[in-house]
This record gives C-alpha cells, sequence and structure tokens, in this order.
C-alpha cells in the first residue's frame, strides 16, 4: 500500500474543542488551580475594597459638604449680619462669588457698583484670590523666599515695595519646581492697580458696615439668633432693607428654621441646671445624676416615650419654681435670728422655659442633634477623600500597584509552574499535531478562566468587606449616598481586571512552552 | 560507513519514505560539545518494518527525533517523502506530524486528564476530522488494539500495557504513512510486549505502514525487516533479517 504525503497547513482546532480540553485539565488539577484562585481572589478583593470604600468615601464626602453646608447656614447669616469684615476676606468672597448669584449682587448694591464696574472688580479679586491660594499653598521655606513673613493681603503691599518685588522675581527664577500661576506682567498690572482695588474693598467693607450697624440698631441688644428665628417675617424685611440679599423663598425658611432650633436646644440644654430633670436621666442610664451630661440627655430624648417623660418632668421644675417664687414674694420678711428654714430649698425647683415644646419636637431635635454629630464625624473621616491617582489618594494608588504587583508575579509564579511540569504533556500535545497557537492559547484560557473565577469570588468579597467597612464608619445615616451604579462599574472592572492580570502573567510562560520543539521540552522535563 | 547494505525491502515497491543525508546533532552543554549524531546516512522505504539497535546514549533516540521531526539537526538534512523537513513551516511541521507520522513512547505519554477515547480522537480533532466521525473512528481503532469496553477509562486506572495500546490506537489515529516507536515495550512485561509486538506486525502486514523502532527487545529481530546498529551516533551495521539469522549463531555477534 502507497501513501503520499502532501505537506499542507495543519488547520485550527475548534474554539469549543479548545474550551473542552482547559475545563478537563483544570478539573484534573483541580487542588493547584484552586490554589491560583485563592491567589488573584486575594487580590483582587483588596483592590475591590479599596475601589469601593474610596468610591463609598468619596461619594459620602460630596454629600457631607453639601449637608454641612446647609446646616452651617446660621452661623454663615449670624456672622454676616453682625461683622462687617475686612479687604481680605471681602476679597474672597468677592472671588469665590458667581457671577449674578447672591453675593455678587449684595455687594453690587451695597456698593453700588455699576454692572462693568462690577465686573471687572470681581475679575481682580479672583485673580487676587489666586494669588492669594498660590501663596497660602506653598511649604513655609518657599513662602518665606519669595515674599519673607507676609501673610494676607499684606503680600501685596510687600511685593509693592521695589526691595521685596526684586527678592520675589530673584527667587521665582531660581526655585525651578515652582510655576507661578499667571505671567509677571500680569502680577506687575495687578499690582498697579491693587492701591484701586483696595480703596474698592474699603468701600465694601464701609458698606456692610453701614448696613450692620442698621440690623443693630434693630436688634437693640437682643442676641441675632433670637432675631433670626423670624427671618421670614419682619426681621426678615429687615435685613433685605438693610442691603442684604436675603431670599425670602428659599433661605429665610431654612435660617429660620435653623435659628429657631438652635433656640429649643438652648432651651433644653438649660434643663440641665435642674437636678430634677437630671434625676430622671441618671435613672434611666445608670449613674449618679451629678455625672448626667448633655449627651446623656440627647440619647434619652431620642426615645419618644422618654421625651414626654421628661417634658413633663420640665413642666413641673417650672411650675415649682413658679410657685416657690411666688412664696417667696408672700413670705414674711425675715425676722431676727429666724432662718430661713420655713421655706425648704427642695421645694425651689429651676425657672425652664417649655413654651410651645412638645415631646415631638423633643425627639425631633434629638435626631437632628444624632444627624449633625454623624456628618461631623463623616467629615472627619473623609479628609482628603477623591484626591490623587483616581480619587484614591495617592498612598493607597501606590499599594493597590504594588499589590497588582505582586499579585501578578503570583500568578506568572503559578502558571510558570504548571507550564512546567505540563512540558510532556506539551510535547505530546504537539507530537499529535497542536499548533504553538493552540498550546499558547490553552495556557492562556486557562489562566484567564482562573483569573474570572477569582476575580468574581474577590470582587463580592472586597465590595462586602468595603461596604460593611463604610456602612459601620458612617452610620446607616449614609446609606443613600453609597453609589451603587459605581460600585456594580468597580466589580466588573475588577473581575477583568483579575482576568487581564491572569491572562498576561501566562502570556510568557506559556509562549515560551509552545515555541520548544516537542523533543526538547520533553528533555527539559 | 553507511549505506554498505544495499537496500532491501519486502514488497516490491521500494520507494524512499525517509532520506537522512548527513545527519548530525550536537548538544552545547556550558562549553563542553557532546555530539550524539556524527553524520548518519539512511534511506527506509515504504512499508517497511525496521528495527534500530544499539546501546543507550549511543544516539538511538536522537536519530528517531530527527527522523520524526522533532527535533532540528545541528546539520544535515531529513527528507520525509522527499520533502526536507527544515524547509517546514511551523503549520505544516504540525500538519506532518499529526497526519503523517504516528509517535509511540516508551512511557505511553498518553494525556492524563482524557478518557482512552478522548486521547485517541485528540489528533482526529487537531486534524479537522469532525467529533462525531471521530468517535467512531476511535472506538474502531480501540477495538483494533482490544480495548474497546474501557474507552471511557482514563490512563490512571489502566495498566501499562493497556496504556501502551491506547497509545497505539492513538498513534493511528490520522492513517499515519509511518510508525515510531521508541521503546515500545521497554517498561512492559514479557506477555505484554509480545502483544504489543504482535500489533505492531499486523499493522505492518495488513495495513501497510512503515514502521520504525527503536528497541532493546530482541524478540523485535524476528519480526522486522531490518535490523540496524547505531553506535556512538554512526551507523555500526544495517543488515536484513535473513541475514542476521544465516549469521548469527549467538546474539553476542550482533554487537560486535
Amino acid at each position: 500500500m502507497k501513501k503520499e504525503i502532501n505537506v499542507a497547513n495543519q488547520p485550527w482546532l475548534g474554539f469549543s474543542r479548545i474550551i473542552q480540553i482547559t475545563v478537563d485539565g483544570i478539573r484534573y488539577r483541580l487542588f493547584r488551580a484552586s490554589v491560583t484562585v485563592a491567589v488573584i481572589a486575594v487580590a483582587v478583593a483588596f483592590l475591590m475594597n479599596i475601589l469601593s470604600e474610596s468610591l463609598i468615601k468619596r461619594s459620602v464626602a460630596r454629600d457631607t459638604r453639601d449637608r454641612i453646608h446647609e446646616m452651617r447656614l446660621i452661623l454663615d447669616w449670624s456672622s454676616r449680619l453682625t461683622t462687617p469684615g475686612n479687604p481680605e476676606s471681602v476679597l474672597r468672597e468677592v472671588a469665590r462669588s458667581t457671577p449674578g448669584g447672591p453675593i455678587y449682587q449684595e455687594v453690587a448694591g451695597m456698593a453700588g457698583l455699576d454692572e462693568a464696574t462690577m465686573t471687572a472688580f470681581h475679575q481682580k479679586c479672583s485673580q487676587g484670590n489666586s494669588y492669594l491660594d498660590f501663596f497660602a499653598n506653598l511649604d513655609y521655606a518657599k513662602r518665606r523666599n519669595l515674599i519673607h513673613t507676609a501673610t494676607g493681603i499684606g503680600i501685596f503691599r510687600r511685593l509693592q515695595t521695589p526691595n521685596g518685588m526684586e527678592q520675589f522675581t530673584k527667587s521665582l527664577a531660581d526655585i525651578h519646581s515652582i510655576r507661578f500661576t499667571t505671567s509677571l506682567d500680569d502680577l506687575n498690572t495687578f499690582l498697579t492697580d491693587w492701591g484701586k482695588l483696595q480703596v474698592q474693598l474699603q468701600a465694601v467693607v464701609a458698606a456692610r458696615a453701614k448696613a450692620v450697624a442698621q440690623i443693630r440698631q434693630q436688634l437693640a441688644g437682643k442676641p441675632i439668633t433670637d432675631a433670626l428665628a423670624d427671618a421670614t417675617g419682619s426681621f426678615g424685611d429687615t435685613v433685605r432693607q438693610a442691603g442684604f440679599v436675603f431670599d425670602g423663598e428659599t433661605v429665610a425658611p431654612l435660617v429660620a428654621s435653623q435659628a429657631q432650633a438652635e433656640l429649643d436646644v438652648k432651651r433644653l440644654q438649660e434643663s440641665m441646671d435642674s437636678n430634677a430633670c437630671k434625676q430622671l436621666i441618671a435613672q434611666r442610664a445608670n449613674v449618679l445624676p451629678a455625672d448626667v451630661n448633655v449627651i446623656m440627655m440627647w440619647k434619652y430624648l431620642g426615645n419618644a416615650k422618654f421625651a414626654t417623660r421628661y417634658l413633663e418632668r420640665m413642666k413641673q421644675e417650672n411650675e415649682k419654681a413658679i410657685a416657690y417664687e411666688q412664696k417667696m414674694k408672700n413670705a414674711p420678711p425675715k425676722a431676727e435670728g429666724e432662718t430661713k428654714a420655713t421655706i425648704d430649698d427642695t421645694e425651689q425647683g429651676t425657672r425652664l422655659n417649655v413654651a410651645g415644646l412638645v415631646p415631638e419636637r423633643l425627639v425631633e431635635l434629638a435626631e437632628a442633634r444624632d444627624m449633625q454629630a454623624s456628618l461631623l464625624r463623616a467629615e472627619r473621616l473623609t479628609v482628603g477623600a477623591g484626591l490623587g491617582f483616581m480619587g484614591l489618594g495617592e498612598r493607597l494608588a501606590w499599594l493597590l500597584f504594588v499589590s497588582l504587583l505582586v499579585c501578578g508575579i503570583g500568578i506568572a509564579n503559578a502558571m510558570l509552574m504548571t507550564v512546567t511540569e505540563r512540558f510532556t504533556e506539551i510535547a505530546t500535545l504537539k507530537c499529535l499535531g497542536a499548533l504553538d497557537g493552540f498550546i499558547m492559547l490553552m495556557f492562556v484560557l486557562e489562566s484567564s478562566f482562573l483569573g474570572v473565577v477569582g476575580g468574581v469570588i474577590g470582587a463580592i468579597l472586597g465590595a462586602l468587606i468595603g461596604l460593611s467597612r463604610m456602612l459601620a464608619a458612617f452610620g446607616l445615616n449614609f446609606a443613600g449616598a453609597i453609589p451603587a451604579t459605581d460600585i456594580v462599574v468597580a466589580v466588573f472592572a475588577s473581575v477583568a481586571m483579575g482576568m487581564l492580570l491572569a491572562g498576561i502573567a501566562a502570556v510568557l510562560p506559556s509562549f515560551k512552552a509552545a515555541r520548544l520543539a516537542p523533543m526538547e521540552a520533553m528533555r527539559i522535563e | 560507513m553507511a549505506e554498505n547494505t544495499a537496500p532491501q525491502t519486502t514488497d516490491g515497491e521500494g520507494r524512499v519514505i525517509i532520506r537522512t543525508v548527513g545527519l548530525k546533532k550536537s548538544y552545547i552543554m556550558k562549553d563542553v560539545v557532546t555530539e550524539a549524531l556524527r553524520g548518519v546516512n539512511m534511506e527506509i522505504f515504504t512499508g517497511e518494518f525496521i528495527s534500530v539497535m544499539g546501546p543507550s546514549g549511543s544516539g538511538k533516540s536522537t536519530f528517531f527525533n530527527m527522523i520524526g521531526a522533532l527535533d532540528s539537526p545541528t546539520t544535515g538534512r531529513v527528507f520525509i517523502d522527499e520533502v526536507d523537513v527544515a524547509q517546514l513551516t511551523a503549520e505544516e511541521l504540525a500538519y506532518l506530524r499529526c497526519h503523517k507520522i504516528g509517535y509511540i513512547f516508551q512511557s505511553y505519554n498518553l494525556i492524563k486528564y482524557m478518557t482512552a477515547l478522548e486521547n485517541v480522537t485528540t489528533p482526529m480533532a487537531f486534524g479537522g476530522v469532525q467529533p462525531d466521525q471521530a468517535r467512531e473512528r476511535g472506538m474502531d481503532l480501540l477495538d483494533l488494539v482490544g480495548l474497546k469496553e474501557r474507552w471511557h477509562h482514563r490512563p490512571i486506572e489502566m495498566s501499562g500495557g493497556q496504556q501502551q495500546r491506547v497509545a497505539i490506537a492513538r498513534s493511528l489515529a490520522n492513517n499515519p504513512s509511518v510508525l515510531l516507536c521508541d521503546e515500545p515495550t521497554a517498561n512492559l512485561d514479557l506477555h505484554t510486549g509480545q502483544d504489543i509486538l504482535n500489533i505492531l506486525r499486523k499493522l505492518n502486514k495488513e495495513k501497510g505502514v512503515t514502521i520504525i523502532c527503536a528497541t532493546h527487545d530482541h524478540r523485535m529481530m524476528d519480526i522486522c525487516d531490518r535490523l540496524m546498529w547505531i553506535r556512538d551516533g554512526q551507523i555500526d551495521r544495517i543488515a536484513r533479517r535473513d541475514e542476521v539469522h544465516v549469521e548469527v549463531g549467538g546474539i553476542g555477534g550482533m554487537d560486535e
């Protein structure tokens, strides 16, 4: 029998068959595969954990900033209505305001600036603010080199002197790591106009001082918070008349309610002067009445039943105090040698202002206080969130990079071992007519499979850990601020990352193996 | 040194299927050059059953790998059916190994995670045979080696002899023209070895497959057409079986 040898190109194996062979291979070496999966899972879990935590942190930070800003509206307004500020604070305020915004309009209105002047003024202020920011962000040594010890608008004053300017330009040329925000010409123009700008700023301050004086006259010695509780009513009109831009629709109700809350809080905290009230809390918290503090009180008031009881006690105390005062007034004048013993001291009571307080209000205030506390805690915890590479912060990004590197090398090592111990199999497959590409694909696929499995396990694990850790840190108040879609995207990204990492780690060993002549491969083993 | 024996073939055709010209192979390990083959000229004809004998380290296996296109020579050429192996691309080499040459190894080299049938059908899959057809032919081949009922067994569930028989079935998967056996009976007991030899003989006689067999097994001499001795990387002697039988009074004469 005669057989022809016609050499042709070997056809490619069907993809499903490759996958079948690969999966069979993995199943045969399940233990080794599971170790590789564990390595990948740990790395991806780390990645996912960091990603989810920083995503949540960033979102919470944004949320917190907005809510705290709103929360501080009352503080903002009480300081604005009582102090005119100084040129520097006005400069910063104007620079931060948006054209057409409330502050912008307010300044223009108070100082009587027309539109063109105001636009120029705003621009100048922005420029000055950018310079101030630039100097504020420099480290001490550089700042000292550039402007000596000048701070704030004193910097401009210093730069106006020939000496100061000379030192500044010289140092700027010497220190190469500094990039000034604008050209020196712009700075010079700004400095020549600085005198004019300063006059304008002074004018604004003066106008403000006038408005503040008007308000103060209206207050007639009353605390500003009391007046602001009426922000929706006549006091709001007064404020507007004085020249402040105080929106009666959006801002005033908020300010009024916050002022009211502050007043109520103050009234409740005054109840701490009363021993009887303290006693109520002490019973509940199982401490001595003398150890009861405001924090305990707020905790106690969070419960509606206790709040009712507490309010009851406050009213009793108040009545007692009124009755006592009455008694004191009616008591006969003290006789010679007689002590005041006729009236029992325990009957004294404490004057408490309970007008208009209901238990629901107490609970509401306690909850609001709770919220404020968690907001402040969240603000503290999210300092610096969203900075650096991908919002991870520089340190974390570096840590992540190193961990991925370590994991990549770990996987590469695992794959190298797998490939090495399978040299005979590779050689046999090549003898049976396997193409180099098939061998490579087999190993890369195997590694990618392991990468996907490890990635899914790791991503879910990491996301769960990150989620629970963040919830534990910020409390359930922020459950709404968790960016669900971002986290889902991050899960997919980390699974892809795990797959990619594993796939890439397998390329080199498998390439090496596939290129060997069959017998060389067998010899190595 | 080579070609001192006139080529003789059993089936009248006498076409050369494998030819080597000045085959040399040296391994370099840390500046020490080991010459495994030092110029081998050899012709192998279609339908022949040829045994390659020689002490270990003689270059037998190296010669084997060269003519099986499993390794590349340092110098010299290998022609398989007058095609220079060195000229082939990787794809063509894969095709050659898949369709034209069957390999049987001393250590069976079955794929551990595949069943007997899968082991047999894998080369067919590489060769582009449809799965159904491949399964059918795989079963036929397993029947040929007497392992039809054990098609679903993994290599670890089979004895050495059975594994070697699966390996033979696998080597025949794509109807190869040449069967290269590297000491197929070395790891087997006498009886099982005899079974394997019988199967090889049958294949050679009935299907006309050219069989090249490296061996230490002296029973091989009874069934082969030609014998070739290699010593120190060179052909020591080539003889037809009948010549050996005439010549040999004792087996010691073979090794001279």
